[in-house]
């Protein structure tokens, strides 16, 4: 009896009841145990505190993504998991380097050793059309076109930096008719970084 | 930030749905700040700047937190069909 009413007030309290947006969910970090209730302070310690701070004191959100039972995340077979009859850590690497100015496409063995590069430069974009979404798909369906040539089918695929060209580099791989496994992002970035460059004149 | 490549910050495409295997990982990093914390690290960020930003983002988190309490309390509902009488 008293339990159930324990349980009850729990349903009530819940902190992750408040506030819950769609595709989120909430993980409670502090600990709700259930045990036998003796007295009334034992009742009121094992009783979560009333969460009156501000979201992420005591909870946290995380993409619900994670939770989806597909394997759409590596795990500790990935590496020697077969696509196509080549393990995942052998396949051969399409390395996209992304600037505001530019795309590189460069195209390695699982190794790292370079096979093909190619960039807006060598495309033929001069100067700012460098730096459009155009010129990076038409650089990695050629890219692409000269890699099936030379025999990579299946490739595994990563992106660094931010860029006009992040999105469609991808498309046009896939466009010239390469099976894309994975898609990894390799950007660069520290939290106690040296000091950059100052920021530029408006 | 140093992990083993090809195992973090990856998404596997399934059934050469590029896009929603790039929707997925821009979301993530979106959501974990990374691409922000990028963006910011490209150009120096002077401690005037640094604190205005802190302080801004601060009161937009209360006020956000706030608003959405008053969304759910104004929305709250205490009946089993939302519409009665409608089909």
């Amino acid at each position: 009896m008293l339990r159930n009413g324990l349980y009850n007030l729990l349903k009530n309290l819940s902190i992750s009841e408040n506030g819950v947006q769609e595709n989120v969910r909430t993980l409670v970090t502090s600990l709700t145990r259930c045990r036998d209730v003796v007295d009334r302070r034992e009742m009121l310690r094992s009783l979560p505190k009333p969460d009156e701070g501000t979201v992420g004191e005591r909870t946290m959100d995380v993409d619900s993504s994670i939770h989806e039972r597909t394997d759409r995340f590596p795990d500790i077979d990935t590496p020697n998991r077969l696509f196509n009859g080549i393990a995942f850590k052998d396949l051969p690497v399409f390395n996209i380097r992304v600037s505001p100015n530019n795309t590189i496409i460069n195209v390695t063995d699982a190794k790292g050793v370079p096979k093909i590069l190619r960039s807006c430069g060598i495309e033929g974009f001069k100067n700012t059309r460098k730096g459009t979404n155009i010129a990076a798909q038409a650089t990695a369906i050629t890219i692409g076109t000269k890699a099936l040539e030379k025999g990579i089918k299946t490739v595994r695929v990563r992106v660094r930096g931010l860029g006009p060209g992040r999105m469609s580099a991808i498309k046009g791989l896939q466009m010239s008719g390469l099976q894309i496994i994975s898609i990894t992002d390799s950007t660069r970035v520290s939290w106690c970084p040296p000091r950059p460059r100052k920021r530029k004149k408006l | 930030m140093r992990h083993a490549s090809f195992i973090a910050r990856t998404v596997f495409v399934h059934n050469n749905d590029v896009e929603a295997a790039c929707r997925i990982l821009n979301r993530i990093l979106g959501r974990e700040d990374i691409l922000d914390q990028f963006r910011r690290t490209r150009y120096f960020e002077k401690p005037f700047q640094f604190r205005r930003r802190i302080n801004f983002e601060r009161c937009k988190a209360i006020y956000n937190e706030d608003m959405d309490r008053k969304i759910q309390f104004v929305l709250r509902k205490n009946r089993t069909d939302p519409f009665p009488g409608s089909l």
